[in-house]
């Protein structure tokens, strides 16, 4: 095994892990404990404040109504995203394909099925990521207010992109070995696939994961504190 | 304590809250959407006057001083020290925004960049950096009462005047009263209301008339100007201290309402700020404005009009304090269509509807005219345009100044007023509408003779 691969597949995955949950916790602490005198509400604000809260964290509306295109670009980026997590989760831990064996589906049907749908959803990620970029690059308004950390999290999330779509359209990658390296983590005695692309998409995802706490990517956790602020009736 | 220390302090208390700030410090994704929907950048779409980049002159030295990444990374991550050369761009651009609040209703997170600005501003208070002009209004209110600088007994003049003007128009008496203690509605307008637009008074006298209750109000003579400046200059002590004048007022006449005339802020300082933060404790009356009281009324049979008096084209303009803030947005659209042959709305409108362009206190300050003008009514004006309308009512002073200035720059024949003046002439008192109407802004004159 090389001390890459140990690395990046034994000893980084509890450190991000790790990071992530102690990052998370602290930073929604801080925000939760922070006091707000006054009300925000901005109107028109429905009666369900919980339910346009919701709303706005699952379809942006109000994104929808402000800019159209950003929303097509930005909800299908993160619609697909939700959709790619949990395909992950499913091959992480198979819990997903125990509720739809329960639900009459044959392993092969499932594996057919995670085929095509991530593909698919590869495919589309990498579309609308560069997609964003672009936009970010050529739109003035949006350019102008654009540095450094906009442009590494959106790029690093095309790479673990590429990397990931890589693992299905190039150097093939048998995803089985992907739930036998997670057992092998939460047991203590790693198996590490012995897989370049792999091992790449990894080790991004994983600095991925370290870096959402102390980043803007932390907005999937924000959006509900600020979108209550305003949507309280 | 050094300049530069004053700044680091305030930026650095934002980890204290309030909350909108922190959050707002360390949430945006930088997508460009408030942009897109601010009326300053839709006139100038330049750097400096991008809602994130003017944000971003707190933001930068909060991520300095608050965060690990700006601390080790600088520049790199968009994080910087504060230089003293920095005043003189903030005392401008903090003044380029009009606190409409309209980024925060299309940001898919809802920052609103209106905090940021007067956080902004509030620091430039601080520091004495607040313009001249917004200095002045907010130490006369202090000084006075209201933003006029108006003494009792001038204000108590234009009381008669009105009752007088009242008279002949329907012939009857019809009271303002003053300083009446144990009235139940203590009514707070805009000063502009009383001594500049003062058929917004005439029309809530005339209501309360129609209904019987004309002993049931009062007015102060000590305390006629809900306008508040301290929200414009960010200065809380000043804001407070200008509001406890009207708490205690309403207090010491022992009502059990406050009603608010066609001043947003004011009621949004009243209903959204002191009394959920209970500056003052528990009140011993409740708050609402007139736009809703009166919309109350006319909705239960209780007022009958002659929409023939207001025969003109007339819109609404949704004042951002009023609309986008406090929700008060069918209420006023109730008093106009009940008064008004022709009422057409603006498009957009209510929580959408754009700023006049003197928002945040800008509407006071003469000294960026051109700039109030040309940029940040732009697309008011050109809203207004397309309505046809000849009449826009606007339930705000700060509004009213903006956009009667706005019609005069771009030569436009458009009288700008209140709701409540379109209710006061056609309003029918013992069967009859107002019988005369010669205000300078007498659109009905016109009609009369035409």
């Amino acid at each position: 095994m090389s001390t890459f691969a140990f690395i990046v597949g034994g000893i980084l995955p509890g450190i991000a892990v790790v990071i992530f949950i102690v990052g998370m916790v602290y930073r929604l602490s801080v925000w939760l404990k922070i006091p707000q005198p006054g009300r925000m509400t901005l109107f028109p604000a429905s009666e369900g404040t919980t339910k346009a809260v919701v709303a706005e964290a699952l379809f942006f509306p109000s994104l929808f109504r402000g800019d159209r295109v950003l929303w097509t670009f930005a909800w299908v980026f993160h619609a697909t995203l939700a959709l790619v997590a949990l395909g992950h989760i499913r091959v992480i831990t198979g819990f997903v394909d125990r509720v739809l064996m329960a639900m009459g589906m044959s392993a092969e049907g499932i594996a057919t099925m995670s085929g095509t749908v991530g593909g698919i959803a590869g495919v589309i990620l990498f579309a609308t990521g560069t997609l964003l970029l672009i936009r970010r690059l050529t739109m003035q308004r949006v350019r102008e207010i654009s540095g450094l950390p906009d442009f590494f999290a959106l790029l690093l999330l095309i790479a673990i992109i590429f990397t990931g779509d890589m693992m299905r359209f190039g150097a093939h990658f048998e995803l089985e070995q992907t739930r036998i390296w997670a057992r092998s983590l939460v047991t203590f005695s790693p198996q590490i696939p012995q897989h370049g692309m792999f091992l790449t998409h990894a080790l991004l995802a994983l600095l991925l994961i370290m870096y959402i706490p102390f980043s803007k990517i932390l907005h999937f956790g924000g959006i509900f504190f600020t979108q209550s602020l305003i949507k309280r009736r | 304590m050094s300049r530069r220390k004053k700044v680091e302090d305030a930026i650095t208390a934002i980890n204290q809250g309030p909350k909108v700030l922190k959050l707002y410090m360390e949430m945006c994704a930088r997508c460009g959407t408030c942009a897109s929907q601010c009326p300053v950048y839709y006139a100038k779409p330049e750097k400096d006057i991008n809602p994130v980049i003017r944000s971003d002159l707190i933001r930068a030295i909060y991520k300095k001083l608050s965060t690990t990444s700006g601390k080790l990374m600088g520049e790199l991550v968009g994080a910087r020290d504060f230089s003293e050369d920095d005043f003189e761009k903030w005392a401008e651009d903090f003044y380029e925004c009009t606190g409409c609040r309209r980024c925060a209703t299309y940001c898919p997170f809802g920052i609103d960049n209106s905090v940021i600005t007067r956080k902004g501003r509030a620091i430039l208070h601080e520091l004495g950096l607040t313009p001249a002009v917004m200095q002045r209004v907010v130490d006369i209110s202090l000084e006075t009462g209201n933003t006029d600088g108006a003494s009792p007994k001038a204000f108590m003049a234009a009381i008669e005047f009105l009752e007088e003007e009242m008279k002949e128009e329907h012939g009857i008496d019809i009271k303002i009263p003053v300083d009446v203690e144990g009235a139940t509605y203590f009514y707070v307008p805009p000063s502009g209301d009383v001594l500049v637009n003062p058929e917004a008074t005439t029309g809530i006298a005339k209501v309360f008339h129609v209904l019987g209750m004309a002993d049931q109000w009062t007015m102060s003579s000590k305390c006629f100007d809900g306008a508040n400046y301290g929200l414009f200059t960010g200065d809380d002590a000043s804001m407070k201290a200008d509001n406890k004048l009207y708490v205690d007022e309403a207090k010491r006449l022992g009502a059990k309402v406050m009603l608010m005339g066609e001043c947003g802020h004011a009621y949004r300082i009243m209903k959204m700020m002191m009394e959920p933060a209970k500056w003052w404790g528990d009140l011993p009356f409740e708050i609402t404005n007139c736009l809703q009281w009166t919309a109350i009324h006319i909705k239960a049979g209780r007022l009958q009009f002659d929409k023939t008096m207001n025969p003109m084209p007339v819109t609404y303009h949704d004042p951002c304090n009023f609309g986008r803030s406090c929700g008060i947005v069918d209420e006023p659209r109730i008093i106009l269509e009940a008064s008004c042959l022709d009422f057409r709305e603006m498009y957009p409108n209510r929580g959408d509807n754009w700023c006049c362009g003197g928002g945040g206190g800008l509407s006071a300050m003469d000294t960026i005219l051109d700039f109030r003008m040309e940029i940040t009514g732009k697309k008011k004006m050109e809203q207004i345009r397309a309505t046809g309308a000849k009449y826009v009512a606007a339930a705000c002073s700060n509004c009213k100044r903006q956009l009667i200035q706005l019609m005069e720059y771009h030569n436009e024949d458009i009288v700008v007023g209140g709701v409540h003046d379109m209710l006061s002439r056609a309003i029918l008192i013992n069967g009859k509408a107002a019988q005369r109407i010669d205000y300078e802004s007498g659109v009905a004159v016109e009609s009369e003779s035409g």
